[in-house]
């Protein structure tokens, strides 16, 4: 439960980072994107119950900092972050026999691909609400450098995490012994 | 699926259903409450965030003198240390005293405010400024700086405003250009490959003919933006099929923005 508590305390933290972490120029203004490393590695790690609480949250916080109302409307409702990370949590749960084994590599590629899933599903939300489909290089860049990033930091996030729940006695992989 | 997952999994799609269900005012609530709840935070990341390229810009400043000043001697070296501090100083004062003689100068009621926080996503252009309702910031306010427009106030909560650019697509404002009769809507584009955003001027006669240089103000139309205010200058114009578009280049420098006025009312 500690650990549990941890991540959600992280999750708000790298939420606020990510306002003060700057684009990267050189990678087509792409954005620098932690949370959903955090998430996707809770997801591996806490039972089905609480990566879905763990999603909620995170989904709840996207929301809070992208939703935007304008003239009365909104563009994107609240709410579809948190499907978005309940569905992408819920995929990576279910590999967690995968990285109980030890094979966190497809976990980390995973997690940019999630990560640019995420950035790809908000485009096409504005899209529908704005029209005119575009998908030029820079957009593909712009989906893609996120997801790309994200997978760059992740086995330092995991490995960073792994020791966090190891410092507070929290048994990550019960698959573990099971599968041994 | 054991009892639990099911019992968990309804629970996350009541809660899930119950905020798709927000409409936009109680979408602005939930924005505006979150921001409040966040905004300790961010005001202090952006004190930090200062302070730590301050830092930066004082090691880089020691490493400069370092190599052109082998010879010279610690006390010397704190003592240029120290000068570079001033002059830090110096520039936020001149910038402070900038914007003081603008505020006094312009035509409009302004509310000073300073940029706290940059957005953190991929699609949407705002800013985070550290004026809110108890300063008198209320929604659908123009922000502009002594150069020109910025943007408008979206959601306001008791300390903190977001402020969407006028880089963002959805950021309509209705404009003119300069020595000419041709009207037109400006917005951003969706997408920004520079560090400079560039805008578009939509719905222009074929026959514009607008000039690089020639300079875009708001034209009052619309109620948001009062006539008068700089946006940007034409960079090129090009006829289309229906209509004429010219990409203008903002006049204010988005990118790099600190200080900026909301504007509340004429004097």
């Amino acid at each position: 439960m500690i650990f549990f508590v941890l991540l959600l305390v992280l999750v708000l933290f790298a939420q606020i980072a990510e306002f003060f972490i700057p684009v990267l120029p050189w990678l087509y203004n792409a954005h620098v994107y932690i949370v959903p490393v955090i998430v996707f590695y809770g997801a591996m790690a806490l039972p089905f119950p609480l990566m879905l609480a763990l999603a909620l949250y995170a989904g709840l916080l996207l929301d809070a900092v992208t939703v935007q109302v304008i003239g009365g409307k909104v563009e994107i409702s609240t709410g579809t972050s948190i499907l978005l990370y309940g569905v992408l949590a819920g995929i990576m749960h279910g590999l967690k026999p995968l990285f109980a084994r030890g094979h966190w590599e497809v976990h980390c590629v995973l997690s940019g691909v999630f990560t640019s899933l995420i950035v790809l599903a908000q485009y096409l939300m504005i899209t529908f609400r704005r029209g005119s489909l575009v998908f030029t290089r820079e957009v593909w860049w712009q989906i893609a450098g996120p997801g790309l990033i994200a997978m760059a930091v992740a086995p330092i996030f995991f490995w960073l995490l792994q020791w966090l729940a190891r410092m507070t006695a929290y048994s990550y992989s019960p698959e573990r012994e099971r599968i041994q | 699926m054991s009892r639990t997952y099911i019992i968990a999994l309804l629970i996350f799609g009541a809660i899930l259903g119950y905020f798709l269900s927000f409409g936009p005012t109680t979408t602005q609530k939930f924005k505006s409450g979150v921001y409040q709840l966040l905004a300790p935070f961010l005001t202090g990341g952006s004190g930090l965030k200062k302070q730590i390229t301050s830092v930066r810009s004082g090691l880089k400043s020691l490493e400069q003198l370092e190599h052109e000043n082998a010879a010279l001697q610690v006390e010397n070296r704190e003592l240029r240390a120290t000068s570079q501090g001033l002059r830090d100083v110096e520039h936020e004062v001149n910038r402070l005293r900038h914007a003081l003689n603008y505020r006094e100068r312009s035509v409009f009621k302004l509310i000073p405010g300073e940029i706290i926080a940059r957005d953190s996503s991929t699609w949407w252009r705002t800013v985070t400024i550290n004026r809110g309702r108890r300063d008198g910031v209320e929604t659908d306010m123009p922000v502009v700086t002594d150069i020109g427009l910025v943007g408008k106030t979206t959601t306001v909560s008791d300390t903190i405003s977001i402020v969407l650019l006028i880089s963002d697509e959805n950021c309509r404002v209705a404009a003119s250009i300069e020595g000419s009769r041709e009207q037109g809507i400006v917005s951003g584009e969706r997408l920004t490959t520079g560090m400079t955003p560039l805008l578009d001027l939509n719905f222009l006669s074929k026959q514009a003919d607008l000039k690089p240089a020639q300079k875009c103000y708001t034209s009052g139309v619309g109620g948001v933006f009062p006539s008068g205010l700089l946006i940007g200058t034409v960079k090129s114009f090009r006829v289309r099929e229906l209509d004429g578009q010219a990409q203008l280049t903002p006049a204010v420098d988005l990118s790099h923005l600190e200080d900026v006025f909301v504007v509340t009312g004429r004097k």
